[in-house]
C-alpha cells in the first residue's frame, strides 16, 4: 500500500543548466488516481520518472509508502511503468513480456503462467499471448504494456502518455478502460499526459505543471471552477477559458467598447489595478438582444452538431468565444451582443503575474 | 498551490550546487562499472599497437643494419635526413597518393552507379547482388594472381584476347601500366564495399522526400542531385574515409602483381619500406620511413576521424 | 494495380515494364564476377587447356590440379587458417561486445575519446609496426607460431568490430532497458535477457566481416611466419614460386584459398550487408 510524497523534488535537464522539474511539492494518497499534466516542457514525463527512478532526484526527496528513495534504483522500486512507446521485448512473446518481472522474482512457471492468463484475460489478449509484438497492432501492444504493469502487482503504477500513439476513437475507449481497472486494482497510480481532458476525466486530482513547476494540484471540479492562476484557467476545458485583459472601471471593466458591470464584492478585489485579466467561459457568454451586452463582431462560426462556437472580436481586439445553439448562430461578420448567462462565474487574475484575485 | 518564482540567479545558483554534487556524485565505483568492461579491450590494443610503434620510433634513431651484427649505434635523426634526401622515397610516395585516390574515387563513383541500379527491382536481383558482392571476399593475393596471369597476361591473357577481336595489339599491361594495372585490380576488390554502404544509404532514405520532389516538379536528375545525394553524402564519406584507411596498407595486390616494379615505379610506400627492411635490412632507414609515413597519416586522419564522427555519432536526422 | 471489373472477377495485373537498368545490372553483375568465375573455371582444367589463346571457355574437365594441390599439403595451411581465424575472431569478440557496451550507454566524454583511440589505431600504417614486431615476436619466440597471428589479427580486427557493434547496441532503444530494470533486472540481466537477442544479427555481422579479413591477411602472415604456422595466403604465395606458369593448377589453390570465405560470404550475405552499412539499414 503506497502513499508518494514529492519532497521539494527538483532535477535538471540533462547537460543544460534549467531545472526540468522545479521544487515539487506533492502529497498523493494510496489509492489515489493522479495526472500530471502540461504542455510539453512542463517536466511532467520527467516528475514521473523521477518517482520510477530513471531520473535522478537532484534536490529534495521522494517518498513512497513513507520510505525515502533517495539513491534506491529502480529495480528495487517496486514501481510498474507503461511507456508511450509501450518498450515491449521484441524478442519475446506476449506471455514472456507480461511475466518477465515474475521470472526475474524466481516465481515458478505456473504460478507466473495462471498470473499472466488472468491479466490477460482481464485486457482480452488472450489469443495473442503467444505471439510476438511486431505481430500485433498498435492498440493490441498498448494493452500487452498495460498487461505487463498488471501482473506484477506493484505499490504504484507509472504511466507515461500511454495513449497518445493511439487514434482518437481508440483513445476514448482505452481512457474508460484504464480509469475502471484501477478503481478495480486500488494501485497508487501516476498517468501523465499533455491532454487536458484525459486529465479531467480519469485523474483524481490533478498536478498541472507549467516549466517545472506546480500550477495546481486539484480535483478536475477544483480546477475547473477555481483555477489558481491564469494558466490553469486558460489550460482546463476545452474551448479555452476566454482571458482577456482589459482596463478596469469604476465598477466593471471595459470590454471593447461596452462596460461590463462586476459584482461590488468582485470589483472590491481588483483595488486599485488600473488593468485586470478577466476570464469567463465560452459555455457561459450567450448571444443577446440585451442592450447591456458587449459587443462584438463574428469572427468565425464552428458548428459541432450538438452546439455551435462563435468566434468573435470586440472593438480595440479584444477576443471572444461564446458558446451558440447552432441552429441560431450568426454569421460571419454580424454584429452581436454577449452576455454571462445565469449561472457564468467571472473569474479575475491579476494581469501580470496570473495568480487568482479572490 | 502556487509557488513565488525563484528569481534567475537564485535558479543558476541552485543548477550550479546540483551540478557539482553530481559530478562528484557519480561514485567511483559507478564510473569503474560504466568504464569496466572496455578496458580489456583498450589495455589490449595499446599494448599491442602502441608498444611496437614507441619501438618503431626509437629505431628510427639508430643506423642499424642487420646484415652487419653488432654496428647499431644511435646516429640521431640522421635516418629521418635520408629519408627527406631520398627521391625515391618521394617517388614512392606519390604513388601511394596516387593509388589510394585513384582507387578510392573511382570505386566510390562505381559503387554509386551500381548502388542506384540495386535500388530498384528487377528479375534476379538478389543474384546479381549476390555476384557483385563477390570481389570484395575473394582473398587479395589470390585476386591479384588471377587478374596478373589470367587476365591481363600479355600472350594469353583474357583482356588481349578481347582486344585482338576489336584489332588492337597485345599489350603488356603490368610491364607498361604497372601501378594502373594493381590500381584497376584494387577497384575491381573495392567497388562492392562502396556499393553496400551506398546502398545502405539509398534504402534508407525516406522515400515520401522523393514523391514531394515529384509532385513539386522534379526530374529524376534533379531529385538525384538535391535530394538523394546530400542525403547519401554521409555514407559515402564514411565508405571513402574507411576504404582509404584500408588502402593505406595495400601491399598484397603489389606484392603479386609487380612487386613494385619496374623499379618502384608501382611501389606502394608499405611495400617500399618492406624491400627496405626485409630484404635491404635496413632496419634504421625502414623505421625513420614509417615514422614519417605515420605522421602524413595522422595528419590526414584527424580530418577524416572528425567527419566520421561528425556524421556518424549524431543520431539520424528526423524525416 | 488491379482493377475489378463489374462482375467480380479481377482483372489481369498490370505486366511489370521491362526495365532496361535490369539488364545493365545484369551485365555489370557478369562484368565483375567474371574474374572469379575464370579462376574457378580455370581449376578444372588441364595445364594445356588452361594457358591459351584464345581462352577455352569449353573443355574436358578434370580433379587433377585440385589433387596437385593436396598433394603439395594444403591440408595444414588450411588448418593454420582456420585456427587463426577463428580464434581472433572469438578473441575479437570476447574483448569487443563489452566494450561497445559500454561505449554505447550514456556517453561520457571519455568513450568518445576511447572511440576515438579504437578508431586511431586503424589508422596507423601497420607498415610501420612489423618491424618491431617481428623483433619482439622472435625474441618473446613466437615466430613461426600461429599465435603470433592470433593476436595480431585480434588486434586489426577490434577497432572496426567495436565500432560496428557500438552501432547497434545504440539501435536498441533506451526504453528498453528502462523497463527491464524496472521489471526488477540487474545490468547483466538485461543485457542478456533482452539486449543481446537483439544485437546477435549485428554480431554476426560483426563477426563475419573479421573472418573475411583475418582469412584473408597476408602481410603479417608472410613476415612473421615461415613453415609451421603458414596460412593459406602464405601457402599459395609459396605455390607460386614453385609452379610458376602452371595456370591451372594455380587456379586450383587460388579457388581453395579464396573459396571458404566467399562461400562464407554468399551465405551470410544479409548478415555482411547489415554489418558494412553499421545498421543503417532498419
Amino acid at each position: 500500500m503506497a502513499s508518494i510524497t514529492y519532497k521539494n523534488a527538483s532535477c535538471i535537464y540533462e547537460g543544460s543548466d534549467k531545472l526540468a522539474v522545479d521544487s515539487l511539492n506533492l502529497d498523493i494518497k494510496d489509492g489515489e488516481f493522479i495526472v500530471l499534466v502540461g504542455p510539453s516542457g512542463s517536466g511532467k514525463s520527467t516528475a514521473l520518472r523521477m518517482l520510477a527512478g530513471l531520473e535522478d532526484i537532484d534536490e529534495g526527496a521522494i517518498e513512497i509508502g513513507g520510505k525515502d528513495m533517495t539513491g534506491v534504483p529502480s529495480k528495487d522500486r517496486d514501481i510498474a511503468m507503461v511507456f508511450q512507446n509501450y518498450a515491449l521485448y521484441p524478442n519475446k512473446t506476449v506471455a514472456e513480456n507480461m511475466g518477465f518481472a515474475l521470472k526475474l522474482r524466481g516465481v515458478p512457471a505456473d504460478e507466473r503462467r495462471r498470473k499472466v492468463e488472468e491479466a490477460a484475460k482481464i485486457l482480452d489478449l488472450t489469443e495473442y499471448l503467444d505471439r510476438k509484438p511486431a505481430k500485433l497492432s498498435g492498440g493490441q501492444r498498448q494493452r500487452v504494456a498495460m498487461g505487463r504493469a498488471i501482473v506484477r502487482e506493484p505499490q504504484v503504477f507509472c504511466m507515461d502518455e500511454p495513449l497518445s500513439n493511439l487514434d482518437a476513437k481508440l483513445r476514448v475507449q482505452t481512457r474508460t478502460q484504464i480509469a475502471a481497472l484501477q478503481r478495480r486494482l486500488g494501485t497508487t497510480t501516476v498517468y501523465v499526459t499533455h491532454d487536458q481532458v484525459e486529465a479531467m476525466t480519469m485523474g483524481d486530482r490533478v498536478a498541472v505543471l507549467k516549466f517545472g513547476k506546480l500550477q495546481q494540484f486539484a480535483s478536475p471540479s477544483e480546477l475547473y471552477d477555481r483555477p489558481a492562476n491564469a494558466f490553469v484557467a486558460g489550460f482546463i476545458g476545452s474551448p479555452a477559458m476566454n482571458l482577456i485583459t482589459v482596463p478596469v472601471t469604476a465598477d466593471g471593466v471595459q470590454v471593447g467598447s461596452s462596460p461590463m458591470k462586476l459584482e461590488r464584492e468582485q470589483r472590491g478585489l481588483i483595488g486599485d489595478l488600473k488593468e485586470v485579466t478577466v476570464g469567463v467561459r465560452p459555455e457561459s457568454l450567450e448571444l443577446t438582444t440585451d442592450p447591456d451586452g458587449i459587443e462584438v463582431t463574428v469572427d468565425l462560426v464552428e458548428d459541432l452538431g450538438s452546439e455551435a462556437y462563435v468566434y468573435t472580436h470586440a472593438s480595440g481586439g479584444v477576443e471572444l468565444v461564446a458558446r451558440s445553439n447552432p441552429r441560431t448562430a450568426p454569421k460571419l461578420g454580424d454584429t452581436v451582443r454577449l452576455s454571462r448567462n445565469a449561472d457564468a462565474v467571472v473569474h479575475l487574475f491579476h494581469p501580470v503575474s496570473g495568480e487568482r484575485l479572490g | 498551490m502556487t509557488l513565488t518564482a525563484d528569481t534567475e540567479d537564485v535558479v543558476a545558483e541552485r543548477v550550479r550546487k546540483i551540478r557539482e554534487a553530481k559530478d562528484i556524485g557519480v561514485s567511483r565505483a559507478e564510473g569503474w562499472r560504466r568504464r569496466g568492461p572496455l578496458l580489456p579491450a583498450l589495455i589490449f590494443m595499446l599494448v599491442v599497437t602502441q608498444i611496437p610503434f614507441l619501438f618503431t620510433l626509437y629505431y628510427s634513431t639508430l643506423s642499424w643494419n642487420l646484415v652487419r651484427p653488432g654496428s647499431r649505434h644511435f646516429v640521431g635523426l640522421n635516418n629521418y635526413l635520408a629519408v627527406v634526401k631520398d627521391s625515391q622515397f618521394w617517388s614512392v610516395a606519390l604513388n601511394t597518393v596516387v593509388l589510394i585516390v585513384g582507387v578510392v574515387i573511382i570505386s566510390a563513383a562505381l559503387g554509386l552507379l551500381l548502388a542506384l541500379l540495386l535500388d530498384r527491382a528487377f528479375p534476379g536481383r538478389g543474384v546479381v547482388r549476390t555476384l557483385l558482392i563477390t570481389p570484395f571476399l575473394v582473398t587479395p593475393v589470390a585476386a591479384a594472381l588471377i587478374w596478373k596471369t589470367t587476365i591481363l597476361d600479355p600472350t594469353n591473357g583474357i583482356l588481349n584476347w578481347v582486344l585482338s577481336l576489336m584489332g588492337i595489339g597485345p599489350v603488356d599491361w603490368i610491364g607498361q601500366f604497372p601501378l594502373t594495372m594493381v590500381m584497376v585490380e584494387l577497384i575491381w576488390q573495392w567497388t562492392p564495399f562502396m556499393m553496400l554502404l551506398i546502398l545502405a544509404g539509398l534504402q534508407s532514405m525516406p522515400r515520401d522526400i522523393l514523391e514531394a520532389g515529384r509532385v513539386d516538379g522534379a526530374g529524376a536528375f534533379q531529385l538525384f542531385r538535391e535530394l538523394t545525394l546530400p542525403h547519401l553524402r554521409r555514407f559515402i564519406e564514411l565508405g571513402v574515409v574507411l576504404g582509404a584507411i584500408y588502402l593505406v596498407n595495400t601491399f598484397d595486390a603489389i606484392y603479386m602483381m609487380t612487386q613494385g616494379g619496374p623499379g618502384i615505379a608501382s611501389a606502394n610506400l608499405p611495400f617500399y619500406i618492406y624491400q627496405r627492411a626485409f630484404l635491404g635490412f635496413d632496419m634504421g632507414q625502414a623505421a625513420a620511413m614509417g615514422v614519417v609515413v605515420v605522421i602524413f597519416t595522422i595528419a590526414i586522419a584527424s580530418f577524416a576521424l572528425r567527419l566520421i564522427f561528425k556524421s556518424f555519432t549524431g543520431k539520424e536526422e528526423a524525416a | 494495380m488491379t482493377a475489378t471489373l463489374e462482375s467480380g472477377v479481377a482483372a489481369k495485373k498490370k505486366p511489370r515494364k521491362f526495365s532496361p537498368w535490369g539488364v545493365v545490372a545484369w551485365i555489370a553483375a557478369i562484368g565483375f564476377f567474371f574474374p572469379v568465375f575464370w579462376m574457378v573455371l580455370t581449376a578444372f582444367k588441364q595445364e594445356g587447356d588452361a594457358a591459351t589463346s584464345p581462352p577455352k571457355l569449353f573443355f574436358t574437365p578434370t580433379l587433377d590440379q585440385f589433387g596437385a594441390v593436396f598433394d603439395q599439403g594444403i591440408g595444414p595451411s588450411m588448418l593454420n587458417s582456420l585456427f587463426a581465424t577463428g580464434m581472433s575472431t572469438l578473441l575479437v569478440l570476447l574483448l569487443g561486445v563489452p566494450a561497445a557496451f559500454a561505449l554505447s550507454l550514456r556517453p561520457v566524454r571519455k568513450t568518445q575519446d576511447a572511440l576515438f583511440f579504437f578508431m586511431s589505431t586503424k589508422m596507423l600504417p601497420i607498415v610501420a609496426a612489423i618491424l618491431p614486431l617481428y623483433v619482439i615476436v622472435s625474441n618473446i619466440g613466437l615466430l613461426d607460431n600461429i599465435w603470433a597471428l592470433v593476436i595480431l589479427y585480434t588486434a586489426m580486427n577490434l577497432p572496426i568490430a567495436v565500432w560496428m557493434m557500438r552501432s547497434f547496441f545504440l539501435e536498441v532503444p533506451g526504453e528498453l532497458l528502462e523497463a527491464a530494470s524496472l521489471d526488477g533486472a540487474s545490468l547483466w540481466r538485461s543485457v542478456r535477457e533482452v539486449i543481446l537477442p537483439l544485437v546477435s544479427p549485428g554480431i554476426a555481422a560483426t563477426a563475419l566481416i573479421c573472418v573475411i579479413f583475418a582469412w584473408n591477411e597476408f602481410f603479417f602472415a608472410v613476415n612473421l611466419t615461415a613453415v609451421n604456422a603458414q596460412t593459406m595466403p602464405v601457402y599459395l604465395v609459396g605455390f607460386i614460386a614453385g609452379e610458376g606458369q602452371y595456370w591451372a593448377v594455380l587456379s586450383a589453390a587460388a579457388t581453395m584459398s579464396a573459396l571458404p570465405v566467399i562461400l562464407c560470404g554468399w551465405f551470410a550475405q544479409n548478415k555482411l550487408v547489415r554489418g558494412l552499412s553499421f545498421g543503417a539499414i532498419k
